[in-house]
């Protein structure tokens, strides 16, 4: 196997103007790290085709790859931002000031004293690791946890399942991945998908041989891979037929981002009969733009299956996606957002219908707080000539105080007679009877509240393993503090 | 002394006045049956005592050993010793029972004190055991989906772990069939001690054929119009309440 | 008139500068405002662009088939023009219109018009009631997307009606307008305004027909209804163009404190049809009930597009369109509803039933909340299925053959809406219409 470390090359970095991110309207305190400018690897500033060259060399990658990458960025450049549909925040993000390559050498310095306090906080709270708490926040480089990654690596290579970082995998197994990169999210699919396409870096791949059922969830966050937290991270998830896994990204603690704009890329194939479980939490600090794109490909009798959590971040625009493409295949999504003061989490689901037979459940509660902002945006299609396919989406949203704002956009495309889709969603708070209830018992309002809340996305945390499900819980709580009385 | 005194309490609800000057104090040990037709501010007393926010108390004073209690949040009512049984408990979808009364059980203790889990569940267990409850019980989210029965059993569960000075019990008996309140009742006897002073609202005699009061009030019109003990709730199923009706007038 | 200038450009098709003028030119008698408005609408079609493809508003429609092209504002239509679908029942006032121009009144009866009920056509009201008209008139425009079209309406627009109930009269039995276009390629403006007074009733009923069921005509028409505190104000109106037509519809609807407005929509007819309707809940305790049919055969495409704005506490409303889905018909409803900050204990609600009945049938829904006050009930459902198989079982089992047993459960999914009509008469002539277009 190879390393994770993909910094052998050192090429001449294109000239830097600016190493600082910025990000109008944004808290820039929340962003401010300081580089070490003696490290030679470093990609700069801005995105010009020096920038995709040089993360090429770096990488040693094939020209085929380096081709990609450069169409990529010419589609990048000529997609406009969404902003017909999407929130005009999106215009806030200054391209040429992000930095979009940092090799894992040259990483970000601050001291602890450095970091706010209220994160300090938080990760006392939540019982973070001393160790792990000072990566989070971006004081240490990298977290040391080779030795538990390779022993998952190793338990899982016997029964031949590779899982290696993009670069790596690219190089070392083309013919395994190649077919598949780029093919379920082609690089146009959006501006961000072209973006990540053109820059991407880290990320997993991971191949399942036939009828494996990898037993232990596959994980990809800091305690294993550094680079896995990356800004443009690539992911592609190939389950051969009749075979099984899980993985998880993220974790529950707020994660401090050298960046302001995180786009990550993930495709899932899932052939005949194969069964892919993805788990995101996502807690990245409050000055992130995280926008991102998840989808996977599910051919004859394969399930898709997104849990998505959304709680930090700025702004994410997020909608995991299947495409059904064999018949009785079958896409969900289960998915909880919070949105909290200055957030908007603009996430939801996309399930498109090719074969017949096939269905789809997506599940989607969001809670907004304060003056946070949350929406669900979704799409279900199913064209003509296909029979005995059926939908199901229920999206509920609680409004915690006055001031809080929630939106529903669905798009729903049916044809022919021989299918049937459900759409239904409700907006409510939590009733002030119930909250009475549990005070005559002795909780304070808070307690009551953040019970109620807990409540609200008890169902489907539970679907959550079990250590990120409690953890869930104690976040929310977190994120309830302060919110009434 | 550990007593519940209500001094000449006025409750409006939205404006209007229902409960119209009610003096009446529960000593430990006692069980106080407030009876009379509906709409007369039965259930108004127990809800306004509890501190629902749709009350309104004009005028009186409510004491639980010598404190006041309307100044008090209703949580912090709850944890002074008082306790409601709802005639109409919510539903609180995905809490479940075991995790509702865990947090109503750690926020009775110190800041900084963690319940013990294991002595808990022990305790949960007995307690469901003496009121033949099944423990499967506990994992149902607090009252979502129950039958009228279980939403009762469930406010008489949650009584005896939270171990209450005093127990306003608003029309328990309200939608259980002659079984379930059979087992209603049995569950109260069961918590019925020389420490708990209990005040029963009902609409009808039946329930106090199973939980026998030591003391019997009627109520009209947001008065309490006469006093008793057990045999004036008879003379009141006998007569009906047309009676107490034509009382107040000669009176 | 009937020969085209070849000069048309795509944003203004037939109806070029020299149609306005000329239509402009035959309206000198009236008020000097009402001209300016039409000028300045006229600027704002000509300025306005055709709807694009990455238009929100215009999601899911064939916008491709929105030329302007081969219209005609026609001549004098001929003095017979009674369809055999049109509506009998009583009415307590009626105004038929026919390509553009008045063509019959049943006067309002002599009590009514001593309470000081108002019933005229639009162009005598600007002559007459311009104060009540200027106050009125597209005061409280739609911007669905169709605002194109509402300029073209607006500027050359001479028939309608205003309609005005003063405070607490109430009318027994419905007002009745009627819009006939006939001849190959006409284009009529129909417009309606009517203004319910504080406490007042009304019962308004609109149908628009094409002389020939199979005509490509035109129509771009606006109905504006205004709800005074108290008022009850029920709108029905009934659709059923020639086959080959385009149309446009913009509704209005403004329900102050305490008033309760119904409207119901029924779309049968056109090649390609689009419905907007706007109802903004202004004062507290205002309800609006917005209630849509539509039964789309061969390729018919009915695009039906609405908003509920509550814009204060204690408002509620309740939308249920539903649409019946024949050969390769699409239909499109994208709904909208809207909370305030300020307007805490909304109730709003918001349902879109489609019955897909063939295999290349299509159904587009995009039911949508922005909600902005957190002590709400919102709710909304979308649903697209077929026939029950278990129900159709069920009738063929009792002897019913399956066309038979099709329609009535067709009618069954409908009648729902209908049945939310309190006035019999209209509601079998609704039923009366819907089940013609069964029977082609």
């Amino acid at each position: 196997m190879s390393s994770l470390s993909d910094t052998e090359l050192i090429p001449t970095p294109p000239p830097s103007e600016n190493s600082a991110n910025s990000v109008a309207g944004i808290d820039q305190a929340l962003g401010d790290f300081s580089y070490d400018v003696k490290y030679a690897l470093d990609a700069g500033t801005g995105l010009t085709e020096k920038t995709v060259d040089y993360i090429s060399a770096v990488k040693k990658e094939a020209p085929w790859l380096r081709e990609f990458r450069m169409n990529a960025l010419k589609a990048f450049f000529a997609k406009p931002l969404p902003t017909h549909w999407a929130t005009r925040d999106l215009e806030n993000i200054n391209f040429d000031k992000i930095r979009y390559y940092l090799a894992s050498g040259q990483k970000p310095k601050r001291t602890w004293d450095e970091v706010p306090e209220d994160i300090k906080r938080t990760f006392e709270r939540l019982g973070v690791p001393e160790q792990e708490r000072k990566y989070l926040a971006g004081v240490e480089a990298q977290f040391d946890s080779e030795a538990a990654y390779s022993n998952i690596r190793e338990v899982v290579s016997k029964q031949g399942v590779i899982f290696l970082n993009s670069t790596a995998a690219l190089r070392e197994h083309p013919d395994i991945f190649r077919k598949w990169f780029g093919k379920v999210i082609p690089t146009g699919d959006n501006k961000f998908s072209a973006l990540n396409s053109a820059v991407f870096s880290g990320g997993s791949f991971i191949y399942v041989p036939p009828g494996v059922k990898v037993s232990h969830p596959l994980q990809a966050y800091f305690r294993i891979n550094a680079e896995n937290f990356g800004q443009f991270e690539r992911t592609l998830i190939i389950c051969d037929e009749g075979s099984e896994v899980t993985y998880m990204e993220g974790c529950t603690a707020p994660k401090f981002s050298t960046s302001t704009l995180h786009s990550a890329v993930v495709e899932l194939v899932a052939l005949k009969g194969a069964k892919i479980q993805y788990i995101t939490v996502q807690n990245w600090a409050p000055n992130v733009y995280n926008l991102v794109t998840k989808r996977g490909l599910a051919l004859e009798e394969a399930v898709i299956k997104w849990i998505d959590c959304n709680i930090g971040s700025h702004l994410t625009m997020k909608y995991p996606g299947a495409v059904l493409k064999g018949r009785k295949a079958r896409g969900e999504v289960l998915s909880i957002a919070l949105a909290n003061d200055g957030q908007h989490q603009d996430t939801g689901a996309k399930m498109v219908h090719a074969a017949d037979e096939t269905t789809s459940n997506i599940i989607a509660k969001s809670i907004s707080v304060g003056q946070g902002r949350s929406t669900y945006r979704g799409l279900v299609h199913i064209p003509r000539h296909l029979r005995g396919c059926r939908s199901n989406t229920e999206c509920d949203a609680l409004l915690i105080n006055t001031n809080s704002r929630t939106d529903t956009y669905p798009a729903i495309t049916v044809r022919g007679d021989l299918n049937s889709v459900q759409h239904e969603a409700s907006v409510s708070k939590v009733s002030e009877e119930m909250i009475f209830y549990m005070q005559s018992r002795g909780l304070t309002e808070g307690q009551a509240m953040s019970l109620a809340v807990n409540g609200f996305v008890n169902d489907l945390v539970r679907q959550f393993p079990m250590e990120y499900s409690v953890e869930l819980k104690r976040l929310i709580d977190l994120e309830m503090e302060g919110s009434v009385g | 002394m550990s007593q519940l005194e209500i001094k000449a309490l006025h409750v409006n609800l939205a404006e209007r006045e229902i409960v119209k000057g009610i003096t009446l104090t529960v000593k430990p040990g006692e069980v106080h049956a407030i009876m009379g037709p509906n709409g007369t501010g039965k259930s108004t007393l127990a809800k306004a005592i509890a501190g629902h926010p749709d009350y309104t108390i004009t005028s009186g004073e409510v004491l639980l050993d010598g404190r006041s209690l309307l100044e008090m949040e209703p949580d912090e009512r709850a944890r002074a010793g008082l306790f409601l049984a709802f005639q109409y408990p919510n539903e609180v979808p995905g809490v479940t029972i075991a995790n509702f009364l865990r947090a109503a059980m750690q926020a009775r203790l110190a800041e900084g004190e963690e319940l013990d889990a294991t002595g808990y569940y022990k305790q949960l267990y007995a307690k469901m055991d003496s009121l033949k409850i099944d423990h499967k019980f506990t994992s149902r989210s607090v009252n979502t989906g129950f039958s009228g029965g279980e939403k009762k059993r469930c406010e008489i569960l949650q009584m005896a772990m939270l171990a209450p000075k005093f127990a306003l019990m608003d029309e328990t008996d309200s939608g259980l069939d002659i079984d379930a309140l059979r087992i209603v009742s049995d569950g109260v006897n069961t918590l019925r001690s020389s420490t708990l002073g209990i005040l029963l609202i009902t609409h009808y005699q039946r329930l106090l054929n199973y939980i026998v009061p030591d003391f019997v009030h009627v109520m009209y019109d947001g008065r309490i119009v006469r006093s008793g003990d057990k045999d004036l709730a008879l003379e009141l199923e006998a007569k009906g309440y047309s009676w107490v009706k034509k009382e107040i007038v000669h009176a | 008139m009937s020969s085209l200038p070849a000069s048309n450009s795509p944003s203004t098709g037939s109806f070029t500068q020299d149609v306005f003028v000329r239509s402009l030119a035959s309206l000198s008698h009236l008020p000097g405002w009402w001209l300016d408005l039409k000028n300045k609408a006229w600027n704002e079609y000509q300025a306005l662009p055709m709807p694009r493809r990455t238009d929100e508003l215009w999601r899911n429609a064939s916008i491709q088939n929105l030329r302007l092209d081969g219209f005609v504002l026609p001549e004098r239509a001929g003095p017979l023009l009674l369809p055999g679908s049109s509506p009998a029942f009583k009415a307590a006032a009626g105004l038929a219109f026919a390509n553009n121009r008045l063509q019959a009144t049943t006067p309002l009866p002599p009590d009514l018009k001593r309470k000081g009920v108002i019933f005229e056509t639009i162009e005598h009201a600007a002559v007459e009631h311009g104060e009540l008209l200027r106050r009125h008139f597209l005061a409280q425009p739609v911007k669905l997307g169709s605002e194109k079209f509402t300029a073209l309406h607006t500027a050359l627009m001479t028939a309608g009606a205003l309609l005005y109930v003063p405070p607490g009269v109430e009318l027994a039995e419905p007002i009745v307008i009627t819009h006939v276009v006939e001849g190959p390629g006409a284009a009529i403006f129909p417009h309606t305004l009517v203004i319910a007074g504080e406490n007042a009733k009304v019962t308004v009923a609109e149908f628009f027909l094409s002389a020939d069921p199979a005509a490509g005509n035109f129509s771009s028409g606006v109905n504006d209804l205004h709800a005074e505190p108290g008022s009850q104000l029920t709108y029905l109106s009934a659709q059923n163009w020639g086959r080959g037509s385009l149309s446009f519809q913009t509704n209005s609807t403004v329900v102050q404190r305490d008033a309760r407005v119904l409207s119901l929509n029924v779309h049968l007819g056109g090649r390609q049809s689009r419905h907007e309707s706007h109802s903004r809940l202004q004062g507290p305790g205002a309800h609006s009930e917005m209630l849509a049919l539509t039964v789309a055969q061969d390729a018919q495409e009915f695009d039906q597009r609405t908003l509920q704005s509550h814009l204060a506490p204690h408002t509620s409303s309740n939308l249920l369109y539903k649409n019946a889905l024949l050969d390769t018909a699409k239909t499109i409803f994208s709904g909208l509803i809207i909370v305030d900050p300020d307007a805490q204990k909304t109730d709003a609600y918001q349902s879109n039933r489609n019955l897909l009945l063939s295999s290349e049938a299509e159904a587009n829904s995009l039911p949508g909340l922005e909600i902005q006050a957190n002590d709400v009930r919102c709710t909304h459902g979308a649903t697209s299925g077929h026939i029950d198989d278990e129900q159709m079982f069920y009738l063929e089992a009792r002897g019913i053959p399956r066309q038979t047993a099709k329609e009535l459960l067709v009618f069954g999914f409908l009648e729902e809406v209908l049945e939310k009509l309190e006035n019999e008469e209209l509601h079998s002539a609704l039923r009366e219409m819907i089940k013609n277009k069964f029977k082609r």
